[in-house]
Order: structure tokens, then C-alpha cells, then sequence
């Protein structure tokens, strides 16, 4: 059930004349891991999982199933089940029947194919609703079964397309917490598409982050939070701070202090997690602001603080009053430092 | 205190409403069982002297109701030949229907995939033979048929299925439409073959509307006249014929009531199975 995926310049233009949905994507899902696609839509994420499933057919590059090349192996023969963000339950079969139809296609008897199903829908938590129909279950009760349909074809790879978010926020936690489950049980190679982070972290060992069909960084979550290759990543993933400077002597320097950094001397960008910025009492040695905007944001503050021609996005823990113009220390935890982005000409931000 | 202001109209609501609602509902339900009984006069009012007929030996005018009763009526429908009719007429219409139902089926699926070049130029030829009065295409094509050697039943199947298309290819595109590719990817992933997920997929999913669409092809074969008479040049002895030809003799009411009856029967019975079938995938 654990398969080693390996996807190598992966391209596919669904317009030959157009930009490449996806290009030349070089990706590594090793067996028992869950990686996760992390994109905003139209970045490309589908079309890997689709040309991963054999479900399209790339226009270069080629996907690997522990090392075996799968050019030409129709998606029945890849053993690479998907989870699409509908259930799609076949609206014909009863649960039970849903869950077994892997079993029943490969030539299984319908009562093996049906014992083997029940194993499968009381790993989801819910044995007991075999005997039902597709549309009698809630929208997360059907996404279970989806699940278990297709874990149940006990696939080299299984492959999730957005799989809960069309749920609630407490049913993709129940969500998130059954899928951690069954990934301590049957451990099963997954790649995951997403466009949410907080899913992607909740989720994935490692998170790839697409842009415009190209792969930005692939790392480990908290690291894509802290240390973005490129400023695309740090908005992708929620960072609303952007500080411009310019580097020199290995460090950029700005309005919030200086800031060290490999990069080469030159305009560069400084950012920072508006999680990761405290605010301390003015006088202090930290670099000195003022408080320009202050928003709610659920039980904390959204607040805005600016130094010269520099502003950041603050979020600040309940029980801390704060009111505009009020005078202010900034201290940047762990900030760090990226180039400037060169946008391709039409493309604004 | 955003939550109780916005709480409070919508509580109220939910007490008027439903007040409001059913005295318009009362009103509505008595107009409207005034047209329901209205439309039930209207469509069933001819069936009573029809069944009168069929059990009646001698029912003359003045008289209100027949003066005898029997089945004369069904002893002459059988000695005219009603009964081979039926089969014959059974036999047109299932042969009709399966040919003009998978036709349809493939035609929409083509037009709703976008997969045919010219949609709008296909879509219209397909509803062509509706456009046209059947009498035309019919004597027009007798020619070509009777030139080319075709058996005169095989050209009225022929005929009538390409009649029975714009139906078949109308209601399927509505379920095609409706109906979800994405359902034959999750099943290509699961393991199934191109031809499992036609038989375990696609086929079980329109099963409602194909038998829909057969039903509305076998409707146009059965109740059909002009090609069957045309094409089939008096070889091919269908009900409608055999109704027509006793309605046009005098004195033959009780044959022709009989005959009209049987006719009524079987899409009767056909249309109860296809609405067995469309609840049970539906429940």
C-alpha cells in the first residue's frame, strides 16, 4: 500500500500555445509519506495529481511508481486512488457496495468483495451504515466513505484533491484527525492537493508550493513559514508583512533594524510572521513605532505599526490594550530575508 | 447583541409564515382541485363510451347506453387480425426503441462532451425529422427504398427509429447534462476498465433516462400510421392499421373500441415499469 512516487519534469500544456499548466514539475513522495501540493487555483496542483492518477497524459517528463516508469499504464492499472473534493459515491450502490467496488471490478466475489468493504468502512467509523444509500449520508459521513472506497482498493498511492474542504471547520478536523489515523495504521504513500496551509500543515510531513505551474519550494511546513524561499511562498502561506531594504555587508537593512542574511548586496525584502512580531514597551532598546490601525481578529488584534517609510502587520494575544498612536517597541522574532520578486510583465502582486 | 437583534425577525417569521403560507395553500388547493377534476373529465371522458363499446353487442341511437351487451366486439378485432397486430406492433416498437434510444444516447453524449465538430449544425439535423411532415419524408423515401431492395419492415424500423432520434437524443442530453464525468475518473482510479465503467458506472447512473427515452421511442413506432402504411406497403400490419381500417367501415364501432383499447394497454404498462424503475434508483 506504500509505494515510492516520483514525479520528474513533469509538463502539461492543456493549450499548446498557452503558458504550461504545469512546468517540468520534479517531485519525490517517498513510500509511507504524505506530501502535500499547496498552491492558489490554476497554480498547476490538479493536473500533477491528475497526470500522478493517468487520468491525463503529460506533455513531457514522467511519473514513477517505485522506479517502474508509468507511461502508458492506463489509470486502472496504476493503483493510484483518488479523493476528489465531492464524494462522488456512485448514487446506484449502498455504501457497502461503494466502499467493495474496487474488490468487485478486480473479479472478487460480491461476498468477499462486501467483508473486505466492512473492514474498511469501520475504519472510517462507520460500520454500521452499510445497508444505506449514497444520499442518505451528510456531506462528511459521504466523504468518509469515499475515503474508505478508496483505501479500500488498497492503492500503491493514494491521491487527494482537495478532499475536505467542501466541509465544515469542525468536520475537516474530525477529518484531518481520521486521515492521521488511518495513516498510523496503514501507512499509505499520499499526495495531498490543497490550497489551504492550515491543512497542508495539519496534514503533510512536506508541503510543495506551486505558483503558475512551477514548483516553489518543497520543504517541511514550519520551515515554509520561517524561512520562504521567495516572497510568493511567504504570501501563500499567510505572511502579511513585507519590509523593503537593501542588503549590504550581510545584512538588509531597514527601518526595523538590521537583519542578517546570505543573500548578495542589493534590494531585498524583509519578512516576517505577523504571529512573530511582539510589541514591547516604548523606550525600550527595540526599534520605536507607532500604532497607525488596530482591528479585531477573532479574540486577538490586528494591529498596524509604522516606523519611518516601514509598516507591519502585528498580531497581538488578548489582554494587551493597544490604541492607535499609541508609541511602541517592535521586536521581530526570527525574521528573515528574501529577494525581490520579479513579476513577469501583466502580472500585478 | 449583533446575534439577538438578528435573532428576533426570523423567529418571528418562522410563526407568521407558516399561517400565511397555508391559508394561500387552502386557496390554491381549491382551485386546484377544481383543475384536476376539470383535466381528469377532460382526458377521461372519451375512455367511457369507448369501454361502453367494447362490451356492448348493439347500442343504437337514440339510446343513452347499449341495448346489448357482449364481446362481439373482441370476437371481431380478433377475426381482422388485432391479435397478430399487437405482436407485430410490440415487435416495431421494441425494435425502434432499441435502436433509437442508444442512438440518441451516443448522439447526445457527443454533443454534451463538446466531442462533435459543429454542435449546433448536428443538434438541428437531429431534430430535423420533427420539423418535417412525416408524409413527405415517408413518400420521398418509399422510392429510394423500393429502389435500393430494403425489406419493407426493415425500412419501417429504419424510418421510425431516425423519427424516434429527436426524442431519444433531447432526453438523454438532459441526462448527460446532468450527469458527471468525474464519476468515471473515481472509477478508472478504483480499478475499473474503460468497459466496466460503462456497465458499472454510466449505464446503472442513466438507466432512468435511457429507459425514458426507449419508452419515448416506443411510443412513436406504436402509435405510428403514415410510415408503417407507406413504407410498409400493407405488408407490415401494425394495430393503428388494423384500428384504421375497421374505424373506416360502418358499423364497426365495438371492433374499433376493442382494438383503440389494446392499443392503450401496453404504453400504459411500459410507462408504469420505466416510473418503477426511476423510483427505485431514486429511493
Amino acid at each position: 500500500m506504500s509505494a515510492h512516487l516520483e514525479l520528474r519534469g513533469l509538463t502539461r500544456r492543456h493549450d499548446p500555445d498557452g503558458p504550461a499548466a504545469l512546468d517540468s514539475l520534479d517531485l519525490d513522495v517517498l513510500p509511507g509519506a504524505c506530501v502535500a501540493l499547496l498552491g492558489p487555483s490554476g497554480s498547476g496542483k490538479t493536473t500533477a495529481l491528475r497526470l500522478a492518477a493517468g487520468l491525463d497524459v503529460p506533455d513531457a517528463g514522467a511519473v514513477l511508481l517505485d522506479g517502474r516508469d508509468a507511461a502508458g499504464v492506463p489509470p486502472e492499472r496504476r493503483s493510484t486512488s483518488m479523493v476528489f473534493q465531492r464524494p462522488l459515491l456512485f448514487p446506484h450502490l449502498s455504501v457497502l457496495d461503494n466502499v467493495a467496488f474496487s474488490a468487485r471490478v478486480a473479479g472478487r466475489s460480491k461476498r468477499g468483495a462486501r467483508q473486505d468493504a466492512q473492514t474498511y468502512l469501520d475504519l472510517v467509523q462507520l460500520g454500521g451504515y452499510g445497508t444505506r444509500g449514497a444520499h442518505e449520508l451528510s456531506s462528511g459521513q459521504a466523504q468518509r466513505v469515499a475515503l474508505a472506497r478508496a483505501l479500500a482498493a488498497r492503492p500503491a498511492v493514494l491521491l487527494m484533491d482537495e478532499p475536505f474542504s467542501a466541509l465544515d471547520a469542525a468536520l475537516r478536523e474530525d477529518m484531518h484527525v481520521l486521515l492521521g489515523q488511518l495513516r498510523a495504521e496503514l501507512q499509505p504513500t499520499i499526495l495531498l492537493v490543497t490550497h489551504d496551509p492550515l491543512e497542508a500543515a495539519a496534514l503533510a510531513d512536506t508541503v510543495a508550493v506551486l505558483h503558475a505551474g512551477r514548483l516553489q519550494q518543497h520543504a517541511p511546513t514550519g520551515e515554509l513559514y520561517t524561512r520562504p524561499s521567495t516572497l510568493r511562498v511567504a504570501r501563500l502561506l499567510g505572511g502579511r508583512n513585507e519590509v523593503a531594504g537593501t542588503v549590504t555587508r550581510g545584512a538588509h537593512r531597514s527601518a526595523f533594524g538590521p537583519v542578517p542574511t546570505t543573500l548578495p548586496d542589493g534590494p531585498a525584502v524583509l519578512v516576517v510572521r505577523q504571529e512573530a512580531v511582539a510589541l514591547a514597551a516604548p523606550g525600550g532598546p527595540e526599534p520605536q513605532a507607532r500604532v497607525q490601525d488596530v482591528r479585531p481578529y477573532g479574540p486577538r488584534l490586528l494591529v498596524t505599526v509604522r516606523k519611518d517609510d516601514g509598516e507591519l502587520l502585528v498580531e497581538v494575544p488578548p489582554g494587551r490594550p493597544v490604541s492607535v498612536d499609541d508609541p511602541v517597541g517592535v521586536t521581530l522574532v526570527d525574521p528573515w530575508v528574501v529577494p525581490l520578486l520579479s513579476l513577469p510583465a501583466g502580472e500585478a502582486g | 447583541m449583533a446575534l439577538t437583534t438578528a435573532a428576533h425577525p426570523s423567529v418571528r417569521r418562522t410563526r407568521t409564515r407558516p399561517r400565511r403560507v397555508e391559508r394561500a395553500l387552502r386557496g390554491l388547493r381549491g382551485w386546484s382541485g377544481l383543475l384536476h377534476l376539470g383535466l381528469g373529465v377532460w382526458f377521461l371522458l372519451p375512455l367511457v363510451p369507448l369501454l361502453l363499446w367494447a362490451v356492448a353487442d348493439r347500442w343504437s341511437f337514440p339510446a343513452s347506453l347499449p341495448q346489448d351487451y357482449g364481446l362481439s366486439g373482441w370476437r371481431g378485432a380478433l377475426d381482422q387480425g388485432a391479435a397478430s397486430a399487437l405482436g407485430r406492433s410490440l415487435l416495431l416498437g421494441l425494435a425502434v426503441a432499441g435502436l433509437a434510444a442508444p442512438a440518441g444516447a451516443l448522439a447526445a453524449r457527443g454533443l454534451v462532451l463538446g466531442r462533435v465538430p459543429l454542435p449546433g449544425l448536428v443538434g438541428a439535423a437531429l431534430l430535423a425529422p420533427i420539423a418535417f411532415p412525416a408524409f413527405a419524408v415517408a413518400l420521398g423515401l418509399d422510392v429510394l427504398l423500393i429502389r435500393t431492395g430494403v425489406a419493407n419492415l426493415v425500412g419501417v424500423v429504419l424510418l421510425l427509429a431516425v423519427a424516434a432520434i429527436p426524442y431519444t437524443t433531447y432526453t438523454m442530453r438532459v441526462a448527460f447534462g446532468a450527469y458527471d464525468l468525474a464519476y468515471e475518473d473515481e472509477a478508472r482510479t478504483l480499478g475499473a476498465t474503460r468497459r466496466q465503467v460503462l456497465l458499472r458506472v454510466q449505464l446503472p447512473m442513466l438507466a432512468p433516462a435511457l429507459s425514458g427515452a426507449a419508452f419515448l421511442a416506443f411510443l412513436v413506432a406504436w402509435s405510428d400510421y403514415v410510415v408503417t402504411l407507406l413504407i410498409g406497403g400493407g405488408q407490415v400490419v401494425t394495430l393503428p392499421l388494423v384500428v384504421a381500417s375497421a374505424a373506416s367501415a360502418i358499423g364497426n364501432e365495438a371492433v374499433v373500441a376493442t382494438t383503440s383499447l389494446t392499443a392503450v394497454l401496453p404504453p400504459l404498462v411500459l410507462l408504469v415499469l420505466v416510473r418503477l424503475l426511476g423510483r427505485r434508483r431514486a429511493a
